[in-house]
């Protein structure tokens, strides 16, 4: 970190040659142009309701891009979250259905993940096994789990709490939908953490160097430990969402969700290598795919072109982001 | 990065050759699981179940082969299943219209090395982490599938050789399990006693010395990427031939299936260690696996939360032994 800061110094770039440097602000560029095209080209897409309705369907990929974002800065990965959407409905719907009570039932969600957060955490801080394994495993297991539980059936939601309803379709003020605010709330807190508080700049030091951040007299293990458990809490909260918004435990709920939490988060400049990127970033990457498939799917386009493109998007961006990366190093 | 090359080096104590560092452990477990189906199920090792078995490894086998090349490189492929089943559906596309099977063949075999190429070249040109690329690819396959054909594409000719290709036999030996045989033993030899094999390790444990010493390492890569992407335009044929028809859906998950055999059988995503024999392994352990909970009459589901266990636990019993013997 401070290695690349003293390099920065020597070559003194001029003041627009730094500000374009900055990745979050490249992205946000991006953000406009994609907002600026489709409004022309896209009737009724530069919408209050248009804009709040794409907030909310981003809320669920931000919540857990947060959580996907802190792995990947701690130098780690999970691929789990998308099997844990569909895990941890498990639990909420059935205590809700037992029991009439959202609170019980968020709980017993979040308790789950928080168990599964400790499993992950667990054997890669600790038993030292690779991050992608791990949760590659996990992946398996609660996929087959939810599969076994449910033998393949979804359990629908009878409670109908208004509560719990108001999570897929209630809006602050008439115009948020609460999803949304709630994704804002969680990034705010922890792009805070992140940024100013010793926890997060830990969690830099561990993915940056892990050596130099031992030597510094940080507990590795423990940093690496609670990121996976930020995550899997994060995810389980996108999953509290997703419940809401299907209003059932749907046993194939998330599939390949962690795909394009993954591919939103490199978008947003977070490195796979650890201790590079922001939540700012991965919170523009997350935006500019919603806007894009939502902007495509009102130019008529099916659903598969939206694929197609979002996937050459993603290489596309990388791609410039890296060779933007190797001109500033000189190489 | 000293443990990395360390490993890399050729073994020489006894046996060493053949079983490497996992290769034991995995050994063992199949072992021990074969023993304990056999006995819950007699009918286990009949001699059509042993072949089913086979046959069931084979598709994966042949992919396993090539992602194990990419992945001792530090590269991976994710876009594999959903390569297989547009390889699929194009495979019996030009089937359907040209009446000749090696033409099909030949769009199959095209197609799937294009798209490693293409995934080399992102990578080794543009720079971008495997990972990512693929994911990419994999979007571009699911929703190029689509836009090329709705349903599945029928196998309208019935062509004696094609149906042979998944469901033929030679002698008692089913056809695709011949096939895969043939790629893991080329695979094999190019890994272990060439040049090309050696250099491959090479560029996995440490690219940067690897291009010091003068070798275009981008192409070692680009090279195992196609390798891969022509294993999958194999697997694409055979999968279509049994299921007598292309399908746009299949091929769900098999890059995960894939990953996770290579990954059982001991080579570590960090690049530079592994061995085809362990893959070999590793595909064995989760197929019989799959088997024997069938056998047992075990919930299906099974299938996906047992490999879940193994690799996890795999992977821990390979980092306990690793600890024991540095000690």
């Amino acid at each position: 970190m401070s290695l690349a800061n003293i390099a920065s110094a020597k070559a003194q770039p001029s003041l627009l040659a730094r500000l374009f440097a900055r990745q979050e602000l490249a992205l946000f560029v991006c953000l406009i142009l994609v907002l600026v095209f489709f409004s022309v080209t896209v009737e009724n897409f530069f919408s209050v309701r248009n804009m709040t309705n794409v907030l909310g369907q981003a809320s669920l990929a931000l919540t857990a891009g947060i959580g996907c974002a802190i792995v990947f800065i701690s130098g780690e990965v999970d691929i789990s979250i998308g099997s844990l959407l569909a895990t941890i409905a498990l639990p909420l719907i059935i205590i809700m259905n037992d029991t009439n009570s959202l609170l019980l039932g968020v709980s017993a969600a979040l308790l789950f993940g928080l168990i599964i957060g400790v499993v992950n955490g667990y054997l890669t801080a600790y038993a030292g096994i690779n991050s992608l394994i791990v949760t590659l495993g996990t992946m398996f297991i609660m996929r087959g789990g939810v599969y076994l539980y449910t033998g393949q059936r979804a359990i629908p939601d009878n409670a109908s709490l208004d509560s719990f309803i108001a999570l897929s379709d209630g809006r602050l003020f008439n115009i948020i939908p609460y999803s949304a605010v709630i994704a804002i709330v969680l990034l705010a807190a922890f792009g805070y953490m992140m940024q100013h508080r010793p926890f997060g700049r830990q969690i830099y030091a561990v993915g940056g160097n892990q050596e130099v951040a031992r030597l510094a007299g940080y507990d590795v293990r423990r940093v690496k430990f609670i990121c996976f458990i930020i995550s899997s809490l994060l995810a389980t909260v996108a999953g509290i969402i997703l419940a809401a918004r299907v209003g059932s435990a749907q046993h194939t709920a998330g599939l390949n969700f962690e795909f394009q939490v993954v591919a939103a988060t490199v978008l947003g400049g977070v490195s796979l290598a650890g201790g590079i990127g922001s939540l700012t970033g991965m919170a523009l990457g997350v935006l500019i795919l919603q806007f894009l498939s939502n902007g495509l799917r009102g130019l008529g386009l099916p659903t598969e072109w939206q694929l197609v493109i979002t996937g050459m998007i993603i290489i596309a961006a990388v791609a410039f982001d890296e060779a933007k990366r190797r001109r500033a190093n000189g190489g | 990065m000293s443990e990395l090359t360390h490993a890399s080096a050729p073994k020489r104590f006894i046996g060493g050759q053949l079983l490497g560092s996992s290769q034991l452990v995995l050994g063992v477990i199949l072992a021990v699981l074969c023993i304990a189906i056999s006995i819950a199920a007699p009918q286990f090792h009949s001699e059509a179940n042993i072949i089913a078995i086979l046959r069931q490894c084979a598709l994966v086998l042949v992919v396993a082969s090539g992602m194990t090349m990419l992945i001792i490189t530090a590269e991976v492929d994710l876009s594999v299943g959903a390569s297989l089943a547009f390889v699929g559906c194009i495979g019996m596309a030009v089937l359907n219209s040209t009446h000749s099977l090696a033409l099909g063949m030949l769009a199959a075999l095209a197609f799937a090395g294009g798209v490693g190429l293409f995934n080399g070249l992102v990578v080794t040109r543009l720079r971008v982490n495997s990972l990512i690329a693929t994911i990419g690819t994999m979007m571009m396959l699911q929703g190029g599938v689509y836009l090329f054909t709705r349903e599945a594409v029928q196998n309208h000719n019935q062509l004696a050789s094609f149906t042979d290709l998944g469901a033929g036999y030679v002698g008692p030996v089913p056809v695709p399990v011949i096939l895969a045989a043939l790629i893991f033993v080329v695979a094999y030899v190019t890994l272990r006693f060439t040049t090309l094999g050696r250099y491959l390790y090479a560029v996995g444990a440490n690219e940067k010395a690897v291009r010091l010493s003068g070798v275009r390492s981008e192409r070692l890569k680009l090279f195992a990427f196609v390798v891969t992407g022509l294993c999958v335009g194999v697997a694409g044929m055979i999968l279509s031939s049994l299921m007598n028809a292309g399908q746009p859906t299949a091929g769900r998950g098999f890059e995960l299936t894939v990953i996770a055999a290579v990954i059982l059988g001991g080579t570590s995503l960090l690049g530079g260690r592994g061995s085809l024999f362990g893959t070999l392994l590793g595909v064995l352990v989760l197929k019989v696996i799959d088997n024997g909970i069938i056998i047992l009459g075990w919930n299906q589901d099974l299938q996906m939360v047992v490999p879940g266990v193994v690799i996890i636990l795999a992977t821990y019993l390979d980092i306990i032994r690793n600890r024991a013997n540095v000690r």
